[in-house]
């Protein structure tokens, strides 16, 4: 109930903002635009592609208490491009506590162990820095969440992403052989528990029916570097390439077509793409989505 | 009692707790604490003659380290058997729980258990027989080993699971009680216990013996310390010659017998002084209360009582131990062509293995993944509680070599980090019956995810083949390039079959043995 409430009230305030007239980027700043900045500094560019959107306050209210999902997946440095650049994590959770949130967490379920990963990713550093609530997963606090999906009903989900007001997805676009690449609806395996390699059969659907049944209020993709080859865990820096752009975006399936165009592959190459627009969570056409490129 | 506690006394106490705590915060701080940086718990071993001498009869070479160990010999030849009563941690545990077993009074004089106390000599004497003739036990029984281990497998794991159990039970209740415990189990959850749950193989068995060590303290004081330890009764045939020396003065003694009411070594000092059995900790002088008893440094001692183990029994422990350590090398894996087990990364061939390794258990307790487990009779009868690797409850962590890092006895050698990334563990084998991209015919490849080797060792070939509907599809089908693989096992962890993994971590080509 609370939840519901929760995503009316912002559904409201967010119309709200979008009829004011005095907007930062008023002619660009519509509910389906994907932003797409490019620059030097990670921090600068996630900044800058979040105002292209109209800024944090269209998506987070006075108050919330807000999760913010990283890709912490793996026991790598920053360099090797496995998990989300903290650079970005720092830029985010300092717009989010400008947006006037009450709390903030961040939290995802790693492949490797946790203490590990938290530390070497450089994100434990930046996120206890910067005054929000780095969490670890409790298999205690698992409950099972019905995702009402074709393929994909009832699964084991951490009650943390359930019991926040907003949730910003922030994954790290790689290379990853099953599931052809990982972008922000892959990234939402973080929020499960349970034997989630049973998920692979049939992969894509299993992404689509996750990404639908679990509301994501922004998806801001960390395409600083990229990860070419030998994903999603990666290690060697040969196959990692700079691309120094963020993608911003509040429909997950657009923001992820337009990484998956960045990368270079082709739409059937990433089959939950198709799935997620079979199931009418937005285009699979980039030509057909409201984007806008920004060169810092 | 006295009211006024003795000064030596109460010397000794402080000694204990802090050699108690040293070793404790060594062995925590071994364990897989969320940090890089941390100190090696090994330091205790190296003061342990009796690995010294284990070392080496059972490798024929002198590690330079174990030298150190001559540091406290020295001083027992001043102090006697002091190691017993001030430093030695499993002494301390087992002190405190004889302490808080004690009973009121004692009636009667009692009778020292001499024959009790010989059979301490007699494991010494087996386990050196043993390891000449190549079975190392030493780890079995040696205090330090056994309390390394017994601490690791079980007191921790099992003080974590009791913590989280009840404030979990606690905070799911509603009312006030939930309100208090939620924070403490939010914050015991993030910063105490460990992420996920640890557990081990062998935990039931060396909890139990754990437990009995402990228990027997109620029957009498310090059990394991004068009756089972070989590192007590090998300061016990050193302190023979030591300097330092109990006096009774026979004319104030009123013979009350008070002394043997906390004599370590169960006996009353004032009329059968065992100066091998004791461990210096200055209860008698504290409890005698026309103050007869003192000590004295002196060259020629004045046992009273000695303990003559004779030479039937003498012979017998030898004779035994050289028949017994023939049983494991003539039996099991050892005379099996191949061994399915894997030992960890640094691990030397199997047969030095066996005679290095003292079961202490720091190898497993330093593994952040809970990868290493004791072994129970897979690796041989004598192979009891030396590590192996279990994938099925972790796998080995690629930028991690925490576990080549402490090992006292170099049975795993020390490795760079980049040197263990190298080191071939074993080698990924596909149960092709099991693997879903070859039995069933749909794509899966969590294991080719896992990979951690930078240029996968695990990877996809795109073949025609039926699927488990009968139709004719097509499927990454996995498979293993063993010259890449180095056996770390995540594969194994990670696959999402729920009977058994459809890929399994082996000993194939593991670089221990065949290097090339």
């Amino acid at each position: 109930m609370k939840r519901r409430e929760f995503i009316k009230k912002s559904a409201l305030t967010a119309s709200a903002v979008y009829l004011s007239p005095v907007l930062a980027y008023p002619a660009s700043s519509g509910k389906n635009l994907v932003a797409r900045v490019t620059g030097e500094s990670p921090y600068d560019i996630t900044k800058r592609s979040v105002e292209m959107l109209g800024g944090m306050k269209e998506i987070i209210s006075k108050q919330d208490i807000v999760m913010i999902k990283p890709n912490i997946g793996w026991n790598r440095k920053v360099e090797q491009a496995a998990n989300t650049n903290p650079e970005v994590l720092r830029a985010i959770i300092e717009m989010v506590f400008d947006a006037g949130a009450k709390k903030v967490i961040v939290m995802d379920n790693p492949c490797h162990k946790a203490e590990d990963t938290y530390r070497r990713s450089g994100i434990k550093a930046v996120v206890e820095k910067s005054g929000a609530d780095l969490r670890y997963t409790d298999e205690n606090r698992l409950v099972i969440h019905n995702f009402k999906g074709e393929k994909l009903k009832k699964w084991p989900v951490f009650k943390d992403f359930l019991e926040v007001d907003k949730f910003i997805n922030v994954p790290i676009l790689k290379h990853h052989a099953s599931a052809g690449l990982t972008i922000g609806m892959k990234n939402l395996y973080g929020i499960i528990g349970g034997r989630r390699g049973k998920l692979h059969r049939n992969m894509g659907e299993n992404i689509a029916d996750l990404a639908k049944g679990f509301k994501t209020h922004l998806t801001i993709i960390d395409a600083y570097r990229i990860l070419k080859k030998n994903g999603p865990v990666g290690g060697r820096l040969s196959d990692v390439e700079l691309k120094k752009t963020i993608i911003c975006s509040r429909n997950i399936l657009e923001g992820d077509v337009v990484a998956v165009d960045l990368f270079g592959k082709k739409i059937e190459d990433v089959p939950f793409i198709e799935a997620a627009f079979k199931r009418g969570m937005g285009e699979k056409d980039i030509t057909k989505i409201n984007l806008k490129s920004l060169n810092i | 009692m006295s009211v006024k506690t003795n000064k030596k006394k109460l010397l000794r106490i402080i000694s204990q707790i802090l050699f108690l705590v040293v070793f404790f915060y060594l062995l925590i701080r071994t364990g897989a604490a969320a940090t890089e940086s941390f100190v090696y718990s090994d330091y205790f071993f190296y003061f342990d003659p009796l690995l010294l001498i284990i070392n080496f009869l059972a490798t024929h070479t002198l590690a330079a380290i174990f030298l150190l160990s001559l540091i406290p010999v020295f001083l027992t030849l001043i102090f006697g058997r002091f190691f017993c009563g001030w430093i030695c941690p499993m002494g301390t545990i087992n002190h405190f729980f004889s302490w808080i077993f004690r009973r009121k009074k004692t009636s009667g004089v009692e009778v020292v258990e001499k024959k009790l106390l010989k059979l301490k000599y007699i494991i010494l004497l087996f386990v050196i027989v043993m390891t000449i003739f190549g079975t190392n036990i030493g780890g079995w029984f040696d205090p330090f080993s056994l309390l390394t281990r017994s601490t690791t497998l079980v007191v921790n794991p099992s003080v974590n699971y009791l913590t989280e159990t009840t404030l979990k039970a606690g905070a799911k209740d509603t009312g006030i009680l939930a309100k208090g415990l939620k924070p403490v189990y939010n914050f015991a959850k993030e910063k105490v216990l460990p992420n996920k749950k640890r557990g081990y193989l062998q935990s039931v068995l060396i909890g139990i013996i754990f437990f009995l060590i402990i228990i027997s303290n109620y029957y009498k004081r310090r059990f394991y310390c004068n009756y089972i330890c070989p590192l007590g009764a090998l300061y016990g045939l050193i302190s023979k010659f030591s300097l330092l020396n109990l006096r009774v003065d026979t004319k104030s003694c009123k013979e009350c017998n008070i002394c043997s009411s906390g004599c370590t070594y169960n006996g009353s000092p004032f009329k059968d002084y065992l100066k091998s059995e004791c461990m210096v900790c200055y209860n008698c002088e504290d409890d005698c209360t026309p103050d007869s008893i003192t000590t004295e440094f002196r060259f020629k001692g004045v046992e009273r009582n000695k303990i003559d183990l004779g030479r039937r029994r003498m012979s017998g422990s030898i004779v035994s131990g050289i028949f017994l350590s023939s049983l494991p090398r003539i039996s099991g894996v050892s005379i099996s062509k191949t061994h399915p087990f894997e030992r960890p990364p640094g691990s030397v061939t199997e047969d030095e293995f066996l005679d290095k390794c003292i079961r202490c258990g720091e190898c497993m307790q330093a593994c952040p993944t809970n990868f290493i487990q004791p072994a129970f009779f897979e690796t041989g009868i004598d192979g009891i509680w030396t590590p192996i690797l279990e994938a099925l409850t972790g796998y080995c962590e690629y930028e991690c070599n925490r576990c080549t890092q402490v090992c006292p006895t170099n049975a795993i050698e020390k490795l760079t980090l980049e040197q263990k990334k190298e080191f071939k563990i074993g080698t990924a084998v596909i149960d092709k019956d099991r693997c879903y991209t070859y039995a069933d015919g749909y794509n899966c490849a969590v294991c080719e995810e896992h990979c951690p080797v930078p240029e996968k060792a695990i990877r996809f070939r795109e073949v025609d083949t039926w699927n488990f509907e009968g139709k004719l599809v097509k499927v990454k089908q996995i498979y293993v390039i063993p010259d890449l693989c180095i056996g770390c096992g995540i594969c194994e962890n990670v696959c999402p079959r729920s009977d058994a993994p459809g890929i399994i971590n082996t000993s194939e080509e593991e670089q221990r043995e065949f290097e090339y």
